[in-house]
């Protein structure tokens, strides 16, 4: 049961993580290899406003979720001006920066000993050590996120984002500001991913620089593109399937140093076969006036 | 009401316009022709914002538009009919009138799709649709559309945005001989709703049924500005077409 509960909490804080994702990758069509640093930053916020600053669960949450918004309208600010490929690299670059800034700052990441104590949330006195009292906190805010997404997502914004990643010149031509609509998708994703990570850190009660490897954005990738870029129920049905698709290789006796490396391996070839499937529809090329 | 002077443009070395300038009053049709490359789509990127000039100004309706980015002078009323389709392909053809709608109502009153303003919304992008022949189609992909019914709807979009003055670049390329009556009776259409039309063609046919005056751009320059009776029989033409 205990083993269940893990799985559905770890699937809940995916959920929030990768629609967060879809909606700049997927519908957007803009290829944030940053999203992850959201998260971590979300992470990291939580870890040390609970441990150093002994911040509530709320006030954590939203610190998160507001330094993570900060962190794209930033990242949009500067990377937006990059078209393209250009623009994927420089999101990487900020992503490295996020990640050196995480492994380097000693003094306040504590490098890649990560930050252990993270207490269990506490709601109205009560804190929430048991797993199903989390797991219900947290069913609670990925039913939240994900309505509030839907929203976006079915909106005259997702709209524009949609029409603006096949064609920004016609956009542009019916009067919207692409950049603008863009930075606002960035905003929105970023503050989610905020919140997958803060939920993740009261999770785990521990965080290091490992979990927010490239690794972990290549897994969302893979989420987004397997559930079809910018479908929302894709990417729900997406992430249940390859969080849990490694799972059952935990009851095949073999050594965790052959586990571990598997499990990114499996998710590797399943986003190559769909890449290699779809490659004629899965992003479209913009054209030029 | 559009007023175009001294407009250069350089890309690199290769100098695209030089010294264009003419004039537009509100619902005018003006035809521009010109051999490839004497700088027609570029003329139109440059009103439209897709490109900005080294030297000279653009004013629509008393204002300077000449470094304005291509939505706010969308909002100001310039509609752009790109050569290449630029419809949503990926989007149903009511989706594609719906997005150009939205475009004027603001984004927190169409936010949620039970509201009255997005059901105004799609009642209207029904009548735009009806004008084209495209009310049946409402659901399908705007990319399953043939050459000719995908120009009507980029057409008709452009007039469900309200724009005032529209940019028609070559609107019956790709587009099939039967098609083409329909698109020339849409132009029509817009015509005589008192807009503002200039359309690059290169049948000078095509452009004679619509447009008043008649600019021929060569090397970047206007070189001919005249009724299209005068600009067929001048002897300039013939030259830039086939040589002297």
């Amino acid at each position: 049961m205990e083993y269940i509960l893990h799985l559905a909490i770890l699937v809940g804080i995916y959920l929030i993580l990768a629609q967060s994702c879809n909606l700049t990758i997927g519908l957007g069509r803009l290829f944030n290899l940053a999203h992850v640093a959201s998260y971590a930053l979300g992470g990291y916020v939580t870890a040390l406003a609970s441990t150093e600053l002994e911040m509530g669960f709320e006030r954590c949450l939203i610190s998160s979720a507001l330094v993570a918004g900060l962190f794209a309208t930033l990242l949009g600010g500067i990377a937006l001006r990059l078209a393209g490929d250009y623009f994927a690299i420089g999101t990487l670059a900020f992503a490295s920066i996020v990640s050196s800034l995480l492994i380097n700052w000693k003094s306040v990441t504590k490098g890649v000993l990560g930050i252990p104590g993270i207490p269990r949330p506490e709601i109205a006195g009560v804190a929430l050590y048991d797993n199903v009292q989390f797991g219900c906190l947290l069913g609670v805010i990925v039913i939240a996120s994900l309505v509030i997404l839907y929203c976006v997502f079915s909106s005259p914004f997702g709209r524009v984002l949609r029409g603006q990643a096949e064609d920004q010149l016609a956009m542009m031509a019916l009067g919207r500001d692409v950049r603008l609509i863009n930075t606002l998708g960035f905003l929105i994703a970023s503050v989610f991913a905020g919140v997958a990570g803060s939920m993740f850190a009261y999770y785990i009660n521990y965080i290091d620089p490992s979990s927010f490897s490239f690794s972990e954005m290549v897994f969302l990738v893979t989420i987004v593109v397997v559930g079809s870029p910018g479908s929302f129920w894709g990417c729900i049905a997406a992430t249940f399937f390859l969080v849990l698709l490694p799972e059952p290789m935990r009851f095949i006796e073999l050594p965790s140093s052959i586990l571990g490396p598997m499990r990114q391996m499996i998710h590797s070839l399943v986003l190559l076969a769909v890449v290699w499937l779809n490659r004629a529809k899965l992003f479209p090329i913009q054209r030029e006036v | 009401m559009l007023q175009v002077s001294d407009l250069h443009l350089r890309i690199g070395e290769a100098s695209i316009l030089n010294g264009v300038s003419f004039s537009a009053e509100a619902g005018d049709s003006i035809g521009i022709i010109g051999p490839n490359g004497s700088g027609k789509t570029t003329l139109f990127n440059c009103l439209s914002g897709f490109a900005f000039p080294v030297k000279g100004s653009v004013y629509l309706s008393g204002h300077d538009i000449t470094h304005t980015p291509p939505y706010a002078r969308a909002e100001l009323g310039v509609g752009r009919v790109f050569q290449s389709f630029g419809i949503f392909r990926e989007m149903t053809v009511m989706e594609n009138l719906v997005v150009a709608l939205e475009s004027r109502a603001g984004i927190l009153k169409t936010f949620f799709p039970w509201s009255m303003t997005s059901r105004m919304i799609r009642a209207k992008a029904k009548e735009f649709a009806a004008q084209v022949k495209l009310d049946g189609r409402l659901a399908e992909r705007a990319g399953t559309l043939s050459g000719g019914q995908m120009r009507l709807l980029e057409i008709v979009r452009a007039l469900a945005f309200g724009a005032e003055v529209f940019l028609l670049d070559e609107p019956t390329a790709g587009v099939s001989p039967k098609m083409k009556d329909e698109v020339a009776a849409l132009i029509n259409h817009v015509q005589k709703l008192g807009k503002t039309t200039l359309i690059i063609e290169h049948d000078i046919n095509f452009v004679q049924s619509f447009s008043k005056r008649v600019l021929v751009l060569d090397q970047g320059r206007v070189i001919l500005d005249d009724s299209p009776e005068n600009v067929r029989k001048n002897e300039l033409l013939r030259e830039i077409y086939f040589g002297k």
